[in-house]
């Protein structure tokens, strides 16, 4: 188990230093981010709707749009040089390698996240509503499930030629749930509710995680190997 | 010229090893690798001692490549089974790539890494004890400490080669696989992997060796194999090799499967 640790922190940390020294997806991101932002802000009638009413669905839609960009690319520089072959010919449980790439998609997903609650904070007076634990708590459960299902099907798609096309149209209708619940338990939050109204949201985002992350640690074997 | 006959393994042996021994020899019994209709690896057998080394020759597309993934782990064989101390290679696939080093067409290091830090990665996948050391010594062995701290991308074709040879043998494996480690080596660098591939030769290791280059790979094998169209045509000790040019001998294998398409190795 201690090596299985090892293993996993070893992936994580190799990726997040390479992230570092080329900033590739975290630039694509949240340059992403920050222009969608500056979008929406003048593309809603503020003489019509109050902005703020718009902002948690927004806000989702910014964080899947923008992921996307950054999970599509999770195995390139794996593919550079035939590192991945690297890894998968090392005593590396598969599932290891995934909860691996989870684990940095989803470091790289949560610096998004606070981005993108800071421009959204900007342009649509957006704060953390009455209960900040409870709003990261429906941010974290809802950007795990949506990692783990990216990352998996990111491998799908790596050596696709249509693979960063393909992956949003793979990944999008699986979200739906995630989507539907993250924007529930944001917009109740932003509205200043008690962490205990959406609580229903955090379970139903839990288990989606859960399930997202069991099913993708069971079927990135058959996704990796030949 | 008719081909001469082809010289199947003996049968491998089924008997596990003592316990605590280390695992060394390397079988492989009907091995057979199929992508759709087309049998990359077809029906392969031998058996290799501990110490001994293979070098596979062929012309392009003989699935020379194929048969080392099999061997590295990261294929799946259609039919047959693959064994390394008597042990199946599918009773235990992550004890089994602990065991194996492989060194391919492609060098499996990040280019946005250094070579210190891509030795290290690797170190801690491979749970190498000790790992410093072990880095500084291999980095040594060819001739890249002085670079360690450098980015693998500021590279030439040849050392990536020497790095990645490092990366292959940092765990000290018992299998080594060596995919055409010559190319892109300048002079000094293939001595450099020459004088390495000999001191593989401790008696402890199992190399097999693909190479398109007769006189390389004849000079330190032990045993030969001449694979086309993914059978072994041939498989011997290099000593049952007939005499005269080597290059003549191989045609005549190849040119007996592939009629006259055989070309050069």
């Amino acid at each position: 188990m201690i090596r299985y640790v090892q293993q996993v922190e070893a992936l994580v940390r190799k990726d997040l230093l390479l992230e570092l020294r080329t900033w590739d997806r975290l630039s694509a991101m949240g340059a992403f981010a920050v222009l969608v932002a500056v979008l929406f802000h003048y593309a809603v009638d503020r003489t019509l709707i109050h902005p703020r009413e718009l902002a948690a669905g927004l806000i989702w839609l910014t964080i899947v749009f923008g992921g996307i960009l950054g999970l599509g690319r999770t195995f390139a520089l794996e593919e550079e040089d035939g590192a991945i072959q690297g890894i998968l010919t090392s005593p590396v449980p598969k599932d290891a390698v995934f909860l691996a790439k989870v684990t940095g998609n989803f470091v790289l997903l949560g610096l998004l996240v606070l981005l993108i609650l800071f421009v959204f904070g900007l342009f649509f007076q957006v704060g953390l509503g009455g209960n900040p634990f409870a709003l990261f708590g429906v941010l974290s459960l809802g950007v795990l499930g949506f990692t783990a299902l990216g990352t998996l099907y990111s491998g799908v798609t790596v050596r696709s030629r249509m693979g960063e096309t393909l992956l949003p149209v793979l990944v999008f209708p699986l979200l739906v749930p995630m989507v539907v619940f993250g924007v529930r338990g944001t917009s109740l939050l932003f509205a200043g509710v008690s962490g205990a109204e959406v609580e229903g949201s955090l379970r139903i985002l839990g288990s989606f995680s859960l399930v997202a992350l069991l099913a993708g640690a069971f079927l990135f074997r058959f996704v990796v190997e030949d | 010229m008719s081909s001469p006959p082809a010289r199947p393994a003996e049968g491998p042996s089924r008997e596990s090893p003592a316990e605590g021994e280390r695992t060394s020899s390397l079988e492989a019994h009907a091995l057979v690798r199929a992508f759709g209709p087309i049998r990359a690896v077809d029906g392969v057998s031998f058996e290799l001692l501990p110490g001994e080394l293979l070098t596979v020759f062929g012309p392009n597309g003989a699935g020379k490549s194929t048969l080392l993934n099999l061997l590295a782990g990261a294929l799946q064989p259609s039919e047959g089974e693959i064994r390394m101390g008597g042990r199946l290679r599918s009773h235990g696939e992550v004890e089994w790539r602990q065991q194996v080093g492989i060194l391919s067409h492609q060098t499996f290091l990040y280019g946005h890494l250094t070579a210190e830090e891509n030795l290290r990665f690797y170190g801690r996948l491979f749970g190498v004890d000790q790992i410093e050391d072990r880095i500084h010594e291999r980095l040594s062995a060819v001739e890249m400490d002085h670079r360690k701290d450098d980015l693998v991308r500021t590279f030439s074709r040849g050392m990536r080669q020497r790095l990645s040879l490092a990366r292959a043998l940092l765990h000290d494996p018992a299998i080594v696989l060596l995919d055409e480690p010559y190319t892109g080596l300048d002079v000094h660098a293939a001595a450099l992997l020459r004088d390495l591939l000999s001191s593989l030769k401790d008696g402890r290791r199992t190399v097999v060796l693909v190479t398109h280059d007769l006189t390389q790979g004849l000079d330190l094998a032990d045993r030969v194999a001449i694979q086309v169209r993914g059978r072994f045509e041939f498989f011997g000790s290099s000593v049952e090799l007939p005499s005269g040019p080597p290059d003549a001998f191989y045609r005549s294998v190849v040119e007996g499967v592939l009629g006259g398409a055989g070309g050069a190795p």
